[in-house]
């Protein structure tokens, strides 16, 4: 075995209600198995299939519908194709045309393609659908060793029992699991497959791990494994074990001890693969060589061969010799008819023996020539022709309960006896020698033999299995006893034997010698008529006929009380119930007697009914003709009339012949039509489950579409919710600029109504002033690409920002054009705006930096040294600083004239700021008028901390303001207590500034140096705009 | 320092909100040996000085306070006095009818508003 890893793939066929079984199984299969499967379904072949979209619901697998030829992945589920079977090759699947014919059976065909290119890494699953198909492809991967599983009835029973019932019926389904659990026990199966491959590839047990597990085999079912070939015998006895799920070979030992039933399956798994064409080639030559020729020799045309396939299961065995008859015919000059009987329990393996359809994959035994000559090819399988199928009657029977077939000169039982025990066995040989006629051929299973019925069979070919009727017991030695009376005969006796009293004995003496002596005659016969027991004295009523030993009990009765006998039983089989017919009429012996009869059912299995026939003679009948015999004359007449009652007898007779030999013929007849009948019934059957799939599929999807149109209900809902709240203006336009829809905001663009959709654009006034808008949706329309611009209304109320876009549909086509407008007048006006102050603060920077600029060169032209210059600028601009930080905090309004003192005074630390005292009414200022005072304030102070009231320690300031008449301010500036002062002898920049800013303002300026010190008085004029009451 | 040009002793009116930035102007003007007239923080007082004296030259500031010296210009165009704008903004502030007189741009420095009034009164003899 080599170190790969393995690569389980997984069949999996469903039909009819195979869809919820499919669910049910992916939803239980763990996703990463690393097995590859394939799901095959019975569709029409022009149907669209959605099981893959319906099966990724269910898996996180990747799930793939064959298209082409495809690598085999693991963990991925791959769907076949409705048209077209899969075939599996070199690691590859192969899509192969389905062929027109009604009988399709893909699952068999890739079933068996599975089995050949896997072998025991084959897994086959069969779920749900009515029909067959399947069982055959079951039986090929089987018989390679691989894994089989069926879908079972417990838990929840699959929705058509058909297919899987086909298959557990075939007897070579591993495991019948209900749906739920196939899933985990194909996950846990892989798993364990792989453990077992790499122990399998380290060790192979020594044989005499085996030796109990051969003994326990000889021991149950008396066959003898030890020469088997050691690593088949390893491998079957390991999938057993993962079946059963036991680790060890000892393990399995004491399952073995504890259970028979699994040595039975051991058994069969051990004998698998023996049931196609030509197995066992050798015992086939033999069969052709020896066998076949003796039985056809010497037979006229008119005359039958009978052949009879007990348990023929799905046919091939039956073909076989079908094949190998006809080849024996061709050199033969005179055709014998040849019927062969195919019969099995089962039904289903019957109508698939019946249908003679096989995949590829099982006809490897069969030889080319014979493939080319007895089968039809039609691709994927392989179909009997009508020469062979004509020979071939198939039927359901039952070896052991339904009357045999009879006058046989084959019997081909191979592989049979080994599904049953050494009773079942002892019971069918007698069967099988009855049903032969004198020096007719059984041909037997390799594994399989006479047992103990060797004074029944003589051996032709012991290594072959072929024996020979012995013919010298000239009556069948055991009667065919049905099950239901042999039951009741061996029933134990009512009671105990050792408390038997004497008296009891002597009492059973009596009733036997009563029973005997004056019980009228009866007998029991079963439901066919067959007697099974015969009471003393029956010879009056019974007469055996002439030919073959005959059993049935209507052949044997005297003619004169046939048909009453007949009707009788006749109505106790249908009605169950005792039924009598009184006074019959019948020449006994040699005289007319009275005979009353009762038929009444016996025993108690109603499947099998047996009935008690009593005939009693109730008397002579004392002289049919009242006078004495009149001389010749009578015997004369009574002569004539004999003879003429005899000749019409004659006719009747005659008659009565040829009206069976025709319904012989229209039975035959009407034997071959069923057969047809039986197959156009089941290719309506496949027809049906093709329909039935493909109805639950379209269900399905049904479902799936109604999930999407509320999906799509909910989206239109949505759209529309969109479209109503959105104050986006949208136009949908199509390829000729025809309104397909709009929004409501798009009717303030556009003098648009609801019933505006279906007009072209054109024709609706709208209030842009934009001339170029239809040109250009033609223009998008046609190229494609998208165009973005700003767009004004007529009346300049409102700008827009309009995309005119190529409408994609879901194709990715365009469809025409969409047009949106989205209002940008706030943020067109708020860019102005914004440019505006860029602009204003631009200029006030401006206007700054050369106010600035005034003052330094202004300074400089007063200062005599560098350091005066420094300390006098550096103040001044201070004193600009702290005007705009109490206008700053005013935010650009107006500020009151005591904040704009204090913030003026406050960098003078040491007291000095509270010497300055302030009283006057709330006075506003404008921002620039708040510059303006300020820095004459700055001069003020400035000049009396230098020199005047301020400079020393004692003085202060009085800065006192009133209003003047209605329109004007007047401040006063008086120093007190400083040094003393005098005029300056020239205006310094400080009292030029004054001056300056207060003529700005349209006010005056006046100062005097008196005793006390210097005094200023300052007054400006009241202004809306600058300077004013607060009021 | 040299008058403006060939031409000393010129009236010139300085039309300017800003006391300090007048102050600034009329001291580069008298630098320059010119006569200054006002200075003018309004418009109304621009016009009055305009009617009152005899004008050669006028420095007209763009803004007054919130207003636009536009009527000044437009007056001082109708009587033929050259006149250059002194402004913190850039020439495309300037009305349109005025936008190709001289523009000294704030802050200045006195020799290149000299330079422009030079210009000024060149242009203003030229024509």
């Amino acid at each position: 075995m080599s170190a790969k890893q393995p690569h389980l793939i997984v069949g999996i066929g469903a039909s009819a209600g195979g869809l919820d079984a499919l669910q049910h199984l992916f939803a239980h299969l763990p996703d990463n198995t690393g097995m590859s499967f394939l799901v095959v379904t019975h569709l029409p072949a022009d149907h669209k299939s959605h099981l893959a979209e319906i099966l990724r619901r269910y898996t996180e697998m990747d799930v793939t519908m064959i298209e082409r030829d495809t690598e085999v992945r693991r963990n991925v589920v791959f769907v076949a194709p409705p048209d077209s079977v899969v075939l599996l090759e070199k690691n590859r699947f192969h899509l192969a045309p389905r062929g027109g014919e009604p009988m399709h059976k893909p699952i068999d065909v890739f079933f068996s393609s599975l089995a050949r290119h896997s072998g025991e890494e084959a897994i086959g699953v069969v779920l749900s659908g009515t029909g067959s198909d399947g069982t055959l492809g079951i039986k090929a991967i089987k018989e390679r060793g691989g894994l089989t599983l069926a879908q079972g009835s417990e838990g929840s029973t699959p929705e058509h029992h058909g297919m899987p019932d086909a298959a557990i019926a075939s007897g070579l389904i591993d495991l019948v699991l209900p749906i739920q659990e196939i899933g985990a026990e194909l996950g846990r199966f892989a798993s364990g497959f792989v453990d077992a491959a790499m122990a399998a590839a380290q060790t192979v047990e020594a044989p005499e791990s085996y030796s109990e597990v051969y003994g326990l085999l000889l021991r149950h079912v008396g066959h003898d494994f030890s020469g088997y070939k050691l690593s088949t015998f390893h491998r079957r006895v390991h999938r057993r074990m993962q079946i059963c799920r036991v680790a060890t070979v000892e393990e399995y030992v004491e399952l073995l001890r504890a259970d028979t039933a699994e040595v039975t399956l051991l058994f069969r798994e051990l004998l698998i693969g023996v049931t196609s064409f030509f197995r066992d080639n050798d015992a086939f030559d033999v069969l052709a060589t020896q066998v076949i020729p003796k039985i056809l020799e010497g037979k006229g045309s008119n005359e039958s061969v009978r052949l009879w396939v007990p348990g023929c299961a799905t046919g091939e065995e039956a073909y076989s010799l079908a094949i190998m008859v006809r080849e024996c015919l061709d050199t033969l000059k005179v055709e014998p008819r040849v019927q062969i009987f195919a019969s099995d329990i089962d039904e289903k393996a019957v109508s698939i023996a019946r249908q003679g359809r096989y995949p590829k994959a099982l006809m490897d035994s069969v030889s080319p020539e014979r493939r080319a000559r007895f089968f039809t090819e039609d691709g994927v399988s392989y179909v009997v022709n009508r020469e062979i199928r004509s020979m071939c009657l198939f039927s359901p029977h039952s070896v052991l309960r339904d009357q045999p077939f009879s006058r046989i000169d084959l019997i081909s039982c191979r592989n049979l006896l080994i599904y049953f025990g050494a009773e079942f066995q002892s019971q069918v040989m007698p069967i099988f020698h009855f049903a032969l006629r004198p020096g007719g051929y059984l041909f037997l299973g390799l594994a399989e033999n006479i047992g103990s019925h060797s004074d029944l069979f003589a051996a032709v070919d012991r290594k072959q299995r072929i024996f020979q009727k012995r013919d010298h017991s000239a009556f069948p030695r055991t009667p065919i006893i049905p099950r239901a009376i042999a039951a009741l005969m061996q029933a134990p006796p009512l009671e105990d034997e050792e408390n038997q009293s004497v008296a009891t004995l002597l009492r059973h003496a009596v009733d036997r010698r009563v029973m005997e002596r004056y019980a009228p005659a009866h007998v029991l016969v079963n439901r066919d008529g067959d007697i099974i027991f015969y009471s003393a004295r029956t010879g009056k009523y019974l007469e055996p006929p002439g030919g073959v030993p005959t059993r049935h009990l209507l052949t044997q009765t005297r003619r004169d009380l046939r048909p009453d006998l007949r009707a009788a039983l006749q109505e106790a089989l249908e009605t169950l119930r005792r039924v009598e017919r009184r006074g019959i009429v019948a020449d006994l012996d040699d005289r007319t007697s009275v005979v009353d009869l009762s038929v009444e059912p016996f025993g108690n299995s109603p499947g099998d009914p047996l009935f008690l026939v009593v005939f009693r003679d109730v008397g002579e009948v004392r002289e049919r003709t009242i006078g004495p015999i009149a001389g010749d004359e009578r015997v004369e007449q009574l002569e004539r009339t004999l003879r003429e009652t005899r000749e019409r007898l004659q006719s009747e007779i005659e008659e009565h012949e040829s009206a069976l030999e025709e319904l012989k013929s229209s039975n035959e007849e009407l034997h071959s039509s069923n057969e047809e009948l039986q197959s156009s019934n089941e290719e309506l059957e496949t027809a049906k489950e093709e329909l039935q799939s493909l109805n639950e599929e379209l269900h399905t999807i049904n479902a799936e579409l109604m999930s999407k149109v509320d999906a799509l209900d909910h989206a239109n809902a949505d759209l529309v919710n969109v479209f109503d709240s959105t104050k986006v203006a949208i136009v949908f336009l199509d390829q000729n600029v025809v309104i397909r829809n709009f929004t409501p905001a798009a009717t303030e663009i556009f003098n648009l109504i609801p019933s505006d959709a279906g007009r072209p654009l054109s024709d609706i006034s709208g209030s842009l002033e934009d001339r170029e808008l239809h040109r250009e949706i033609r223009e998008v329309a046609q190229t494609g690409a998208m165009i973005e611009r700003n767009v004004r209304r007529a009346d300049g109320k409102a700008t827009y920002s309009m995309r005119i876009l190529p409408y994609r549909a879901p194709s990715g086509r365009s469809e025409g054009v969409l047009v949106t407008f989205v209002d940008v007048t706030n943020s067109v006006e708020a860019e102005a705006r914004q440019r505006v102050l860029v602009e204003e603060l631009n200029h006030r920077v401006r206007n700054m930096l050369t106010v600035v600029n005034s003052i330094a060169n202004q300074t400089l032209r007063q200062s005599t040294t560098k350091e005066d210059f420094v300390a006098a600028f550096t103040g001044r601009i201070r004193a600009m600083g702290a005007a705009y930080t109490v206008v700053a905090q005013r935010n650009w309004g107006d500020v009151l004239l005591r904040d704009i003192a204090l913030e003026q005074i406050k960098p003078f630390v040491d007291g000095k700021a509270e010497r300055m005292k302030m009283e006057g009414p709330a006075i506003r200022f404008s921002p620039t008028a708040a510059l303006s005072f300020s820095l004459v304030l700055h001069e003020l102070i400035v000049n009396a901390v230098k020199y005047g009231a301020l400079a020393g320690v004692a003085g202060s300031v009085d800065l006192v303001w009133k209003r003047k008449g209605s329109d004007a301010l007047e401040l006063s500036w008086s120093e007190r207590g400083g040094p003393t002062v005098a005029a300056p002898t020239r205006r310094g920049f400080g009292s030029e500034l004054i001056k300056r800013e207060i003529q700005r303002l349209g006010g005056t300026y006046g100062s005097t140096y008196e005793q006390s010190g210097f005094r200023a008085v300052l007054t400006i004029p009241l202004d809306e705009s600058a300077v004013q009451v607060h009021s | 320092m040299l008058g403006v040009g060939n031409w000393p002793d010129l009236n010139v009116l300085v039309v300017e909100d800003d006391a300090l930035v007048a102050w600034d102007v009329e001291a580069a003007l008298l630098d320059a040996g010119c006569l200054v007239v006002g200075p003018a923080n309004g418009i109304n007082r621009a016009m009055e000085l305009m009617e009152a004296n005899k004008l050669d030259l006028v420095v007209l500031d763009l803004n007054l306070g919130k207003t636009s010296s536009a009527p000044v210009a437009d007056r001082l165009q109708e009587k033929g006095i050259p006149f250059i704008f002194l402004s913190g903004h850039s020439r495309e502030y300037l009305p349109e009818r005025h936008r190709d007189r001289p523009l000294v741009s704030k802050p200045f420095h006195p020799s290149l508003l000299i330079r422009a009034l030079q210009q000024a009164m060149e242009h203003s003899r030229a024509a």
